[in-house]
């Protein structure tokens, strides 16, 4: 047990030793011991990489389709096209590449209002209490049961349908818009149940009770003093979350219900699983570019529990 | 007392749930307009009284709170209506298609739960061995899989590069398998079948795992080992037991989630189960099929979840009735 205590903190015990080094810095010692944790942030750190230098690394253009032209569509992998070419002559590997930005920006947009949802939501349940606390959790629970999955595909589809004919027709990537948005709907309960534990066990700690006795605004002690401490057990629902995002959308996509507009991964399946048997590379190249984000997020998220709670590693 | 209450008030709780999805559902199809002006659309030369004799015979008449109530009505019936793509009641689809689904699922979960109770045991009672640590890098690895990658690479596997087993379809539709109705469909479910069990099986040996890890750490375990109980009977007989109360929270999930993860697994493998029929219905707007899955597949989750709550609080008497 001792290791998991970062030597500042041992020193901190006697005076006029170094300061103890902070919350951050113990749990990134405790974090680079978790080997499965420190792949999933090399896996993260890579899709980011190319998410942003993908227009430098990508080697053609991802709407070309030039290859169509000299029958090169569906060629098997080679020098010119490392990952082959797909039923309609896109390059496999630029289309992959281009994939990346898409799919952080669904993960990361999905979570980021589901994060804002489920801390407010919590953070009121968890800290006002009461007739209140009962409602809003009635109401999580409601969320939390919906089928989700076969709920987003019919919104999807009708909202399609419904916005033809209205200025909303002309927002681009507006199918993914909505997925996101959907997604991030539908996200928020566990956050919000975790934010209101975290708040009902911090409300009375002795330092929030400190912080009422000195006259603290009520702002500053939720938005100081209650949220920081709540935001590690969160921070790995989040990191979770945007794995589960990512999947989500490449399920939607993968069934058709995506934005052709956009270069998604799950895009990709969908248009290329009926030339599964000539062209398998069109398909394996997006299925595992899925399969090692969602595999980073879950592993990050797993190495992120141990380095911010260091109780429960088992 | 308490439980009795307690049962109740959840079962007041799903009912106001599966209501409450009802009408989201209904207000949202009817957002669209009219079905089926937007489906006759196409059709060149249909005049307008045609289209009200059309939405006539669907129910699509009448104000939006008469027909919400007299859709409630039906369905509290087992009456989903009639569907417009396959011009059959939707209540038989959804029995026919259901059995299609059930097929792949029932045996996938039966064997998952084998297969990581055994895993599990392996992984918790060598914890930090090798063995552990190859199971728990499987289990994870497996968690992360998506299932249509998963399937992709069976399919191509075993369909198309070694020819063994079909890639879609629960019959052949020429040239049964051995000549036989029945063993020509098992044939047809080993794909989907060992698909569903991978994806299933490694969440629930990270669960199964981690559960046992706790247990095996409590103070009766100690008494029991001290006691001089082999080990064999203080896993197997003592540990197990206790471990598998949060895995029975998630095959109850599981249950309820086996119609939300369908259309994937039954896209993957055209297999003609609800997933597949959702699907299409869902794009073509064959909005009696939509209305009357969505509200099966509700029902059948908010069940699967009441069940759960309620096995929970019957099986471990620790569980403090909130």
């Amino acid at each position: 047990m001792d290791a998991d205590i970062a030597p500042g903190v041992i020193g901190s015990e006697v005076s006029g030793r170094p300061r103890p080094s902070g919350v951050w810095r113990q749990a990134w010692h405790r974090f680079r011991r978790n080997r499965a944790g420190v792949l999933g942030l090399i896996l993260v750190s890579l899709v980011v990489l190319i998410a942003v230098v993908g227009p430098f690394l990508s080697p053609y253009d991802p709407n070309d389709q030039s290859a169509m032209l000299h029958g090169a569509a569906r060629a098997a992998p080679s020098a010119a096209h490392w990952f082959g070419t797909d039923r309609v002559g896109y390059d496999v590997l630029s289309r992959t590449i281009y994939g990346a930005p898409t799919a952080l920006a669904v993960g990361v947009g999905a979570m980021l209002i589901a994060a804002i949802v489920g801390v407010i939501v919590g953070g009121i349940a968890g800290y006002v209490g009461g007739l209140l606390d009962e409602a809003l959790m009635r109401g999580t629970e409601f969320f939390m049961v919906v089928p989700v999955f076969v709920v987003i595909l019919a919104v999807v589809r009708l909202f399609g349908v419904m916005v033809v004919g209205t200025p909303l027709e002309r927002i681009p990537n507006l199918n993914l818009i909505t997925i996101t948005l959907l997604l991030g709907l539908f996200g928020w309960p566990p956050i919000a149940r975790m934010t209101r534990s975290e708040f009902l066990r911090l409300r009375h700690a002795e330092f929030v009770e400190a912080a009422v006795c000195i006259g603290t605004a009520r702002r500053d002690i939720l938005v100081r003093h209650i949220l920081p401490n709540a935001l590690p057990p969160l921070i790995v629902l989040v990191a979770l979350g945007i794995g589960g995002a990512i999947l989500s959308e490449a399920m939607v996509s993968f069934l058709g219900f995506g934005d052709p507009k956009s270069i998604s991964w799950g895009q990709a399946l969908y248009f290329n699983y009926e030339a599964l048997k000539v062209a398998p590379w069109a398909c394996i190249a997006p299925g595992f570019a899925i399969f090692l984000t969602v595999l980073g997020f879950n592993l990050l998220a797993d190495g992120l529990t141990d380095a911010v709670n260091p109780r429960v590693r088992g | 007392m308490g439980a009795l209450r307690y049962i109740l008030r959840r079962l007041a709780f799903s009912l106001v749930l599966i209501l409450g999805v009802s009408f989201i559902l209904f207000a949202l199809i009817n957002a669209i307009g009219n079905p089926i002006e937007i489906l006759l659309a196409e059709t060149p030369g249909i005049s307008d009284e045609a289209i009200a004799a059309v939405s006539k015979y669907y129910g699509l008449n009448g104000s939006f709170t008469d027909r919400y109530f007299s859709w409630l009505w039906a369905i509290l019936h087992f009456d989903f209506g009639t569907s417009i793509i396959y011009n059959q009641p939707v209540r038989e689809l959804l029995g026919l298609w259901g059995l299609e689904t059930l097929k792949i699922q029932i045996p996938a979960i039966l064997l998952s739960t084998l297969i990581a109770t055994a895993a599990g045991v392996v992984a918790a009672t060598r914890q930090q061995g090798r063995a552990d640590f190859g199971v728990v890098s499987a289990a994870m690895m497996g968690h992360s899989l998506p299932g249509f990658l998963l399937g992709i690479l069976l399919t191509l596997t075993f369909s198309y590069w070694l020819g063994v087993l079909p890639s879609y379809g629960a019959y052949s539709t020429r040239n049964m398998f051995m000549g036989n109705i029945v063993a020509d469909g098992l044939w047809h479910m080993v794909l989907p079948v060992a698909m569903l069990t991978i994806v299933n099986t490694a969440t629930l040996t990270l669960l199964m795992r981690s559960s046992l890890v706790d247990v095996l750490r409590q103070d009766f375990i100690f008494a029991a080992r001290a006691s001089g109980l082999p080990a064999r009977r203080v896993v197997l007989g003592h540990a197990l037991r206790n471990a598998f109360i949060p895995v029975l929270t998630y095959l109850g999930t599981l249950f309820g989630l086996m119609l939300g993860t369908a259309p994937v697994t039954e896209t993957v493998f055209t297999w003609p189960g609800l997933g597949a029929l959702y699907v299409t219905a869902i794009q073509q707007l064959d909005y009696p099929v939509i209305m009357g899955e969505t509200m099966v597949i509700t029902v059948m989750l908010v069940t699967a979840t009441l069940a759960t709550d309620i096995a929970y609080v019957a099986i471990d008497p620790r569980i403090r009735l909130a």
